[in-house]
C-alpha cells in the first residue's frame, strides 16, 4: 500500500470515527432528553413503591405464619427458614427502593453535563476533560441526593432489612450447629464475654495489689 | 483534513494510547508480587503484647531532641500504617528524625472474640498499661501521647481521667464535637455524622449483635460512598493516569494496600462510638463515662495541640475545633493545615508540614 492510499485509508477511517462518534453523542443525547422529559424517573420511583408494596404483602404474611405458636416437636426448623425468606424477600424490596432513590441523580447529572457541553467549546476539549467535566457534576449531584430525606430513609430500611436477614439466617445456621452437637455462634459470644469479663476483675485485681505495694 | 476529521483522529489516537495503558496497568500488577508492597516499614521492637494489642517503640533514627517518650495511638477504624505508609510518606519517620523517642500502640485486628470490649478497656486498660510500660522503661514519670482521628479521642479520654501521667497531648483530626458538622458548608463533609444520625440507636445494637462487631467491610463500603465519583473512577481513570510512573504506581499499592487492611471495630466498643459520641454527642457536653468515671474535659490539664485538616470529609474541621475553650489547660494550640483526612498523613504536599509542626511543639515544651 502506497503513503498515498494510507493517508487516504487514514483521513477515510477519521471520517468515519468522526461520523460514528458525532451519532453516537446525538443518539445519547436523545436518550437523555426523552428520558428527563418523560414521565420514566417517576415510573422508576413507582415501580419501586409497588414492588415494596407486593413484596411486603408476601413477606408479611411470612411473617404471620411463621410468628404463630411455637410447637415442641416438630415446625421449628422450618419457621427459622420461612423467617430467613422471608427475610430475604423482604431485603430484594429494599434494595430496589434503595436504587431508584440512590440512581436517581445521574438523570440531572446527564442534563446538566449536556447543558455544560453545549455552552463550552467542545472541539477544543480531550475526552479526559469532557470525562472530568462529567466526573465533577456526577459528584457534586450524588453528594447531593445522599444528603435527603428520601435517601436517608431509604439507607435505613435497607440496612435494616440486611440485618434481619443476617440475623435470620444465624438464627438457621445456630440450628444445624446445635443439631450437629458443634457450639453455636451464641455459645461462644457467650464464652468470649465470660473471658472478657474475668480478664478485667483479675486486672482490677492486680492494680489493687500494685497500688498497695506502691508500683506505677 | 477538516476539523471533524482532525478531532475523531486525535480522539482514536487518545483511545489507543490508552487501551496501551490499561494493558500496561494489567501487565504491571499481574507482575507485581502483594510483598513487595510494604507499608509500615520504619524499624521498631515489640515490647509488650496484652491481648491482641502490642507496644512497639521505634529504633532512634536522630540525636534525640524531645527526652519525653511520646506514644502513638491510632483509632479502630483503621490501622497505624496511614503514619507509616512508605519511607518518604510517613510521620513516624518524620518525627524520628527530629529526635523524638516514639512508641506504638497496634490494636492488632479485632475480631468476633473481642466483641465485648468497650472504649473504657481501650483507654484504661490498653493504653493505661502502655503508659505505665514506657513509664517503667524510660524512668519518665509522664509521657506525651500523640493520638490519630478515633485514637484522638481515646488519649482526650485517657488526658482527662489520668493527668498526672500526661506531659503533653497531641490530637490530629480528631472529633470532639460530633454534632458540629451541621455548621459545615461542604456538601461533601460529614457524611458519617449525618447517617449515624439518622439511624435509630437499636439499629446498631442490632448491627453489633448480628455481626459481634463492626465489620470492616461495611466502613469501607461507608467511606467508598463518601467519594461517589472516586471511587468509580480508582480503578480505571486514575489507574491508568499513574501506570507511566513507578513510584506513583506503587504508592496507589500500598494506599490500597492500607484500604485493605481495614479491621473490624470491637462490637461494645462500636456501640459506645456511634450511639453515646456520634449519636447523642456526649464528649462534648460532659455526660460520657469510662469504667464508671465521668470524662471532664477541663480535667485535661497537659498542653494540648490539636491539629486538624481543613479539607477533612471524614472529621470536618469544626468537629475537632471544638476542644478549643474546653479544657483545663490554657496551653491550647490549634493548627489548622490544607488537605483531607488522609492526605494530611500520605500527601506529598503535606509532608513535613504536620511532623515539623509537632516537633517544634513539642521541643518548646521539653
Amino acid at each position: 500500500m502506497s503513503d498515498k492510499t494510507q493517508t487516504g485509508y487514514a483521513a477515510g477511517s477519521a471520517a468515519d470515527w468522526s461520523n460514528l462518534w458525532q451519532s453516537m453523542a446525538e443518539s445519547s443525547s436523545r436518550m437523555v432528553e426523552a428520558w428527563s422529559g418523560s414521565i420514566a424517573p417517576f415510573m422508576m420511583s413507582r415501580v419501586s413503591e409497588k414492588t415494596t408494596g407486593e413484596v411486603n404483602d408476601l413477606s408479611a404474611a411470612i411473617e404471620r405464619m411463621a410468628q404463630g405458636p411455637q410447637l415442641a416437636d416438630v415446625w421449628d426448623f422450618d419457621r427459622k427458614l420461612a423467617l430467613a425468606f422471608g427475610a430475604w424477600i423482604d431485603l430484594r424490596a429494599r434494595l430496589a427502593s434503595y436504587n431508584a432513590v440512590a440512581s436517581a441523580p445521574w438523570t440531572e447529572a446527564s442534563r446538566q453535563f449536556l447543558e455544560a457541553m453545549s455552552k463550552s467549546k467542545t472541539e477544543s476539549l480531550g475526552w479526559r476533560d469532557m470525562f472530568a467535566k462529567w466526573a465533577e457534576i456526577s459528584n457534586q449531584e450524588l453528594i447531593k441526593n445522599q444528603r435527603t430525606d428520601a435517601f436517608l430513609k431509604a439507607q435505613k430500611e435497607l440496612l435494616q432489612a440486611a440485618l434481619q436477614y443476617r440475623s435470620r439466617q444465624n438464627d438457621v445456621s445456630d440450628a444445624i450447629s446445635a443439631l450437629f452437637d458443634l457450639p453455636t455462634r451464641r455459645d461462644l459470644d457467650e464464652v468470649t464475654r465470660q473471658l472478657t469479663e474475668l480478664r478485667r476483675e483479675v486486672r482490677a485485681l492486680r492494680r489493687e495489689t500494685a497500688q498497695s505495694k506502691g508500683q506505677p | 483534513m477538516s476539523e471533524q476529521e482532525n478531532q475523531a483522529a486525535r480522539l482514536a489516537r487518545e483511545i489507543a494510547a490508552n487501551t496501551e495503558k490499561v494493558f500496561k496497568a494489567t501487565q504491571l500488577i499481574a507482575n507485581t508480587r502483594d510483598e513487595e508492597v510494604k507499608v509500615g516499614t520504619t524499624p521498631k521492637h515489640l515490647v509488650m503484647r496484652r491481648d491482641k494489642v502490642e507496644l512497639f517503640r521505634y529504633e532512634p533514627l536522630a540525636q534525640q531532641t524531645v527526652s519525653t517518650p511520646v506514644l502513638v495511638a491510632y483509632g479502630l477504624v483503621g490501622r497505624y500504617t496511614m503514619a507509616d505508609l512508605q519511607p518518604d510518606r510517613s510521620l513516624v519517620r518524620s518525627l524520628l528524625n527530629k529526635g523524638l523517642d516514639l512508641w506504638l500502640i497496634d490494636w492488632g485486628q479485632p475480631g468476633r472474640n473481642e466483641r465485648w470490649l468497650t472504649i473504657d478497656d481501650y483507654v484504661d486498660d490498653y493504653i493505661d498499661a502502655a503508659v505505665d510500660r514506657i513509664r517503667r522503661e524510660t524512668g519518665h514519670d509522664r509521657v506525651t501521647l500523640l493520638g490519630i482521628c478515633e485514637g484522638g479521642v481515646f488519649t482526650v479520654c485517657y488526658a482527662a481521667l489520668h493527668p498526672e501521667k500526661v506531659k503533653n497531648l497531641v490530637i490530629t483530626i480528631t472529633p470532639i464535637d460530633f454534632h458540629a458538622d451541621v455548621n459545615d458548608k461542604a456538601a461533601h463533609h460529614g457524611f458519617i455524622n449525618l447517617w449515624t444520625r439518622s439511624l435509630d440507636p437499636a439499629d446498631i445494637d442490632k448491627l453489633v449483635e448480628t455481626y459481634g462487631v463492626l465489620p470492616g467491610e461495611f466502613m469501607s463500603s461507608v467511606f467508598s460512598m463518601m467519594t461517589p465519583m472516586r471511587s468509580l473512577t480508582k480503578y480505571n481513570f486514575d489507574l491508568i493516569d499513574v501506570v507511566d510512573d513507578e513510584d506513583k504506581f506503587m504508592n496507589f499499592l500500598r494506599m490500597e494496600k492500607w484500604l485493605a487492611d481495614r479491621p473490624h471495630h470491637p462490637g461494645e466498643a462500636a456501640k459506645q462510638w456511634l450511639k453515646e459520641l456520634y449519636q447523642d454527642n456526649r464528649l462534648i457536653d460532659g455526660t460520657f463515662e469510662l469504667s464508671g468515671r465521668r470524662v471532664d474535659l477541663k480535667s485535661i490539664t497537659a498542653p494540648v495541640l490539636n491539629v486538624f485538616a481543613l479539607d477533612d470529609h471524614i472529621i470536618p474541621p469544626d468537629c475537632s475545633r471544638a476542644l478549643g475553650g474546653k479544657i483545663g489547660s490554657s496551653d491550647y494550640t490549634e493548627i489548622p493545615l490544607p488537605g483531607g483526612h488522609v492526605g494530611l498523613f500520605v500527601s506529598s504536599k503535606s509532608q513535613g508540614k504536620l511532623s515539623q509542626n509537632i516537633a517544634d511543639w513539642l521541643v518548646a515544651r521539653e
